[in-house]
């Protein structure tokens, strides 16, 4: 896929670098995230909410950072976010701006005075000099403190504020682009914000929105989301606006799942309830052969990466049962898919005879909404993409149940796609770069 | 059919709050903007249909509780079904507190003398040391208060799931027939192979009845008989107080410590709760997840129906069963499909209103 290096050229050169840099050729190269802002603004805050699922209040027990704290989180692309202490300038933080792809200043919303300001006006004039390509965020936070006219008031006059110091600069620095958001740790604006602020990095986007485009056309969802399932950050969504508060819903709609399968998990049971690894012996041809009767066939191809021993991740277990013989869930559906399969297994044949494990079951869960005065009853779908990506999806309750083995049918395509472009993510960041 | 259910306790010690959050579906962010409440509340809250809550509400102000005992004390205390009692975990005056309590108690044993007594030592979220321990040293406090009284105590908050656990089990004991449902629903779960069936309250997703676990949950745990928190008190309890709504008040005299302790404990300590040990604090967990799901579902405008999930982990679906109820199934089959347990709660429907217009009329 050449044409990935097209999309976003300055994340290449700064992977690159960062090899050099680094001399971790093994690991993945990371894409750096700098998040920077006055003490107190709610940096560290942010991060433990939204990547570590911290209950937003018990951010105020939170200690002062007094290091630069990196941090790893891999989704879609593996990232290494820097928290930054409230007392970082460019002096003080050692790395060259050229090493990051991202820079999000915090700036408490009620923090209308002078340092804030002049602060962000210089990393946004280095980062111009140094790195042009970088992205600029500034996460207007707090926001919950104020009413909304003051909210909205506030945001502006800071935005203005950012803006004029840069014109009594020069001219030239005015045309920066700087994006701003209004975000809170007591609602999902903190999560929508760098949600948009991870679209810019992951380089492969268009690919995902196209799919997912097709996906909602196909299947008459109003919305879909494809939603990284630990941070609760959706990493990209059809071409439809995103509305907060279907965007709250979907978010909430996760967590409860997130929370409900350690609930109901039996340590007795477990080993029943783990889908049994298909034999060995079964070759990839024959495990092509055999698709059309058993209901796991499709994800041949897509099971490239080795998934085996990470089984501590809950929603993926080793593969087919060979308890599942009677009940054909997808049945309808499957006859239809295996007919492709083959032809994906026998270009993959090639390369299976490494792998053993063939995953065959993905978590999916459905909550159907009951009919509002607005119109006819949602459903909202969840269907599992690989153990770090979630589709979410708004379909109209009647579609859901008269055609579910359609839509489901095109999950499954949906799901070798992104597996696809995932591998070759992951590809790229562990063998390029220099 | 109606119940009494008597709210007490001091002043700003959350009884409306706890009211609003569960009756009212209320998040509980929305209680702060709560007031005093002046004199008596009276609320008629439906519950499961055809049964009744009266829940009086009574303000805790000193010169509210005095008349209460004085020249409202037959009103108040009579006819009385349960009386939950309120204490701040971290009360400003509780020889004050207690002083009040006792002369509730007596009061409440003169008019009402069949009334259930449940306690409540509320805002556990406040406490900072251990709260077990802390929890322990105040039921002493309260058991010795409550002189013979038998009294249940549970540590609760309104910002985790001990609040839904509390009223969960007092609730269950002023269903006339939890035992016979809890005998359905075993049938029921028999039928689907689940694990268990719950079934929960719509409104107020408080928990009505359970499944019995298909075989006898005898742990290899030895029962021990000090009040020390230990996992094997609350296993052996857990599984089977949970049917049996006759004798709240003294089985679960001994395992409401245990019940709380638990909680606030270790929810990643032992997980024992029957054959499959699953985890102990599921049903509460249960409630306060779908109710705050169904808080976000209104705030887009549309309501919560039913849910269906097919986890690595297991198979579960919630739907409506009856107009007051819905239905959690939790299968650890694999091969089990959810149509199909959607078709038994089909079907079983009928069976359930059918006995839900029974019971409650005799």
């Amino acid at each position: 896929m050449t044409s990935l290096n097209g999309y976003g050229s300055s994340s290449s050169t700064v992977l690159s670098q960062t090899n050099g840099v680094n001399g971790h050729t093994k690991s993945p190269l990371r894409t750096k995230i700098l998040l920077l802002g006055m003490r107190r603004a709610g940096k560290t805050s942010i991060y433990e909410y939204v990547f570590n699922d911290l209950p937003a209040k018990q951010t105020f027990y939170l200690e002062t950072t007094t290091r630069v704290t990196k941090h790893h989180y891999d989704t879609v692309i593996p990232l290494e976010i820097w928290d930054c202490p409230g007392t970082t300038t460019l002096e003080t933080l050692e790395t060259p701006l050229t090493q990051f792809s991202t820079l999000i200043f915090v700036i408490d919303i009620q923090d209308l005075y002078q340092q804030p300001i002049s602060r962000l006006v210089d990393f946004v004039i280095s980062a111009y000099q140094d790195n042009p390509n970088m992205n600029l965020e500034v996460f207007v936070h707090k926001a919950d403190a104020l009413s909304e006219e003051y909210k909205i008031e506030n945001f502006r006059h800071i935005q203005q504020r950012v803006s004029e110091e840069l014109l009594d600069i020069s001219e030239e620095y005015e045309q920066i682009p700087i994006n701003f958001h209004l975000t809170s740790i007591y609602d999902h604006s903190a999560h929508e914000a760098f949600s948009r602020v991870l679209h810019k990095l992951i380089d492969s986007l268009p690919f995902l929105e196209d799919m997912l485009n097709v996906f909602c056309s196909n299947s008459q969802s109003s919305k879909a989301f494809l939603f990284d399932t630990k941070s609760r950050l959706y990493v990209a969504t059809d071409a439809s606006p995103v509305d907060p508060p279907t965007h709250s819903l979907c978010n909430n709609y996760l967590q409860m799942l997130n929370s409900f399968g350690p609930l109901y998990k039996s340590v007795s049971a477990s080993p029943l309830r783990q889908r049994t690894i298909s034999p060995p012996e079964l070759t990839p041809t024959s495990s092509g052969v055999t698709s059309p009767t058993t209901p796991h066939s499709v994800p041949t191809s897509a099971s490239e990466t080795p998934r085996v021993p990470s089984s501590s991740l809950q929603h993926t277990s080793p593969s087919s049962s060979s308890q599942q013989g009677p009940s054909t869930p997808l049945s309808p559906t499957q006859s239809t898919p295996s007919v492709s399969s083959p032809i994906s297994s026998s270009s993959a044949s090639s390369t299976t005879p490494r792998r053993k494990s063939k995953i065959s079951f993905y978590p999916c869960a459905s909550t159907s909404l009951s009919p509002s005065a607005s119109g006819a009853g949602t459903t909202l779908t969840y269907h599992l993409i690989n153990p770090k990506l979630a589709l979410l999806a708004l379909l109209p309750t009647s579609v859901y149940e008269s055609r579910r083995g359609l839509v489901e049918y095109n999950v499954v395509f949906f799901r070798e796609g992104v597996q696809e472009i995932c591998e070759v993510e992951d590809e790229i960041r562990k063998g390029g770069g220099g | 059919m109606k119940k009494k259910v008597l709210l007490m306790g001091a002043s700003g010690s959350g009884k409306t709050s706890m009211r609003s959050l569960i009756f009212s579906n209320n998040p509980a962010s929305l209680t702060a903007r709560l007031g005093a409440t002046v004199d008596v509340e009276q609320n008629h809250v439906r519950f499961l249909g055809d049964l009744i809550l009266n829940l009086w509400d009574c303000g805790g102000q000193d010169s509210f509780m005095d008349s209460y005992l004085s020249t409202q004390q037959s009103t108040i205390f009579s006819h009385v079904g349960v009386l939950i009692y309120v204490f701040e975990v971290e009360s400003r005056n509780m020889t004050k507190d207690l002083e009040y309590y006792k002369d509730c108690v007596r009061a409440l044993r003169k008019y009402s003398p069949e009334a259930a007594v449940f306690l409540l030592v509320h805002k556990m979220d406040l406490v900072r040391g251990n709260k077990v321990q802390v929890l322990e040293k105040k039921s002493k406090e309260l058991r010795v208060a409550s002189e013979d009284t038998p009294i249940t105590v549970f540590g609760t908050s309104i910002y985790d799931e001990s609040l839904y656990k509390a009223w969960s089990r007092i609730v269950h004991t002023l269903i006339p027939n939890a035992a016979v449902l809890s005998k359905h629903l075993t049938t029921l779960a028999a039928a689907c192979s689940a694990t268990e069936v719950v079934l929960f309250e719509r409104t107020t997703f408080l928990v009505i009845a359970t499944s019995t676990p298909s075989t006898p949950s005898t742990s290899s745990i030895p029962f021990s008989q000090s009040h020390t928190p230990s996992e094997s008190l609350q296993s052996t309890q857990s599984t089977q107080s949970i049917p049996q709504s006759s004798t709240p008040t003294t089985s679960s005299q001994s395992t409401g410590i245990s019940y709380t302790s638990d909680l606030y404990n270790g929810q990643d300590g032992v997980y024992d709760s029957g054959p499959h040990k699953m985890d102990p604090t599921r049903y509460e967990r249960t409630s306060e997840l779908i109710k705050a799901f169904k808080l976000s579902c209104a705030r887009v405008r549309e309501d919560f129906h039913a849910l269906e999930m097919e986890l690595p982990e297991f198979t579960a679906v919630l739907d409506e069963l009856t107009k007051n109820t819905y239905v959690l199934i939790v299968v650890h089959d694999p091969s089990i499909e959810t149509a199909a347990l959607k078709l038994n709660v089909r079907l079983a429907r009928r069976k359930f209103e059918e006995l839900q217009g029974d019971s409650l009329v005799s």
